[in-house]
């Protein structure tokens, strides 16, 4: 067998496979009973002294004012990864018409979901992502997010000057064809950085390739 | 999912906290918050015989608790007071459902007596990219419009009623002016509808003791998320590049590709017989 025959037949068995997968750009139908609404902890308070009965459940309460509406944002604005020649603007991006995050269109730029957990946010997963490449570019830095590893440092500025330093978690790099996309826009659990594009096999037909590349950094200490 | 809840009110109904809470929520469970929006009047909330709010102040929002369904019997007392004998509102028998969402209001009504209402809060999954707002009229005030900007998004809404909207999650700039008319009694104010989230908003106090004013409550994670995240459309970084120079499968060369993988499955699946 010739080169040129394993890569017929590795294209073959793409193609076999692209109607059955959820790759980069399909749509995955994980649903993430997790995903349900997280249960505020019940803050103690002391009892009043007697004569008077005191309360036997200690309930949380608090001053229902504006102040207790859901706070803004502060959007990360900039992702530098040194040792991987990554330094990139970060925009506040929603979603696509078809269901998708939306992307800028140019590789060398990065969307936040500005839906999620932004640096900051006391839990959650902050999805930065960005396209690998894109027909009208040139090959985007997140090509080499692959070479990431653990304790690979992240720096995140967001847009009231803070930077934050994250560190690549153990076990922190997959490429995953069948992404847990309630796990990737985790509102809840600790605060992490995720960052997300695309490799793996390309499926030449649909033009999108079957796999995510991501990275999963923690706050540095 | 969660059982989707009729939205609506059960009037007349107040407070409930059960005697024994679990520590965690279980699945069935009710939830219940309590707000209290009459002006003047901290109290204590007696359920099932039990203190279980005590020196509870106008303006607090008590909870989420986690409780399991069934009927719970309330009572609110002064704040000074030994036992449940002498309530000043109930005692109510509260139904909360496997499952539901609820904030109980302690509140005044249009007239401006002391009153109580259990709203079933809105709890169902938005669209990714929405939030909703929900309005609530718990006011000793007439019917009033709710402005985003200036214009009416909720018209002629009474107390005790709400309205429920989704809408696009963002910033809204909310006022609350008598029905008809555009000249705030409330308001403006900035209000986050925060993607993913019911922001409850109530309008409460007293228009003639001039003492209106917002609370606010949110519940969050009800958001959806977006299903995937197509970041390359070109294969340049493939692992299952057909040959190096990237760019030439566009055209007949890739034609000639396509054919001849096509060729080789069909021959494929035909030796397989």
């Amino acid at each position: 067998m010739n080169a040129a025959t394993r890569n017929l037949r590795s294209l073959v068995a793409a193609f076999a496979v692209a109607a059955l997968l959820a790759g980069c750009s399909m749509t995955a139908t994980t649903v993430d009973s997790a995903a349900a609404p997280s249960t505020p902890s019940v803050a103690v308070s002391p009892a009043p002294p007697s004569p008077r009965p005191t309360a036997r459940k200690d309930v949380r309460t608090v001053s229902a004012g504006l102040d207790t509406q859901s706070p803004q944002a502060v959007p990360p604005i900039r992702l530098r990864i040194n040792d991987l020649d990554i330094d990139m603007t970060v925009e506040p991006i929603g979603l696509a018409t078809d269901g998708a995050m939306a992307l800028p269109e140019n590789p060398a730029d990065a969307a936040w979901y500005r839906y999620g957990a932004w640096p900051g946010s006391d839990q959650g997963s902050i999805v930065i992502a960005a396209h690998v490449d894109s027909l009208n570019y040139p090959l985007g830095p997140m090509a080499r997010l692959p070479e990431a590893v653990p304790g690979t440092q992240i720096i995140v500025t967001t847009a009231d000057g803070t930077e934050v330093v994250y560190v690549v978690a153990d076990e922190g790099f997959v490429v995953k064809r069948d992404v847990p996309w309630a796990d990737v826009f985790d509102r809840t659990g600790e605060p992490r950085l995720t960052i997300v594009t695309c490799g793996g096999e390309f499926d030449y037909e649909r033009r999108t390739y079957l796999s995510n590349v991501i990275v999963t950094a923690l706050p540095s200490e | 999912m969660r059982k989707l809840l009729a939205t609506g009110i059960a009037a007349g109904a107040f407070i409930a906290v059960a005697a024994i809470v679990p520590a965690n929520a279980a699945d069935g469970d009710a939830q219940l918050s309590v707000l209290h929006g009459i002006p003047g009047m901290t109290v204590d909330v007696y359920v099932n015989g039990e203190l279980t709010l005590d020196d509870f102040k106008p303006g607090t929002l008590a909870g989420p608790l986690d409780l399991p369904a069934g009927t719970y019997s309330v009572a609110i007392t002064a704040s000074d007071a030994a036992d449940d004998s002498d309530p000043a509102l109930g005692p109510i028998d509260l139904s909360l459902e496997s499952g539901g969402n609820y904030t109980a209001v302690a509140h005044l009504t249009e007239k401006g007596d002391p009153s109580a209402t259990l709203f079933n809060n809105d709890i169902s999954k938005l669209d990714a990219g929405e939030g909703r707002l929900t309005v609530r009229h718990v006011a000793a005030a007439p019917a009033v419009d709710v402005l985003a900007g200036d214009t009416a998004v909720i018209t002629d809404l009474s107390n005790p009623d709400e309205k429920v909207l989704n809408l696009p999650a963002g910033t809204v700039s909310a006022s609350v002016a008598a029905t008809g008319t555009t000249d705030p009694v409330i308001g403006p104010a900035d209000v986050n509808v925060a993607e993913g989230v019911n922001t409850i908003v109530y309008a409460w106090g007293s228009l003639e003791d001039k003492n209106l004013d917002i609370a606010v409550q949110t519940i969050d994670g009800l958001h959806s998320n977006p299903d995937s995240i197509p970041a390359g459309s070109v294969g340049m970084v493939a692992t299952n590049k057909p040959f190096d120079a990237t760019g030439l499968w566009i055209g007949a060369g890739f034609a000639g590709l396509l054919a001849a993988a096509g060729g080789t499955v069909a021959v494929r699946a035909k030796s397989r017989r």
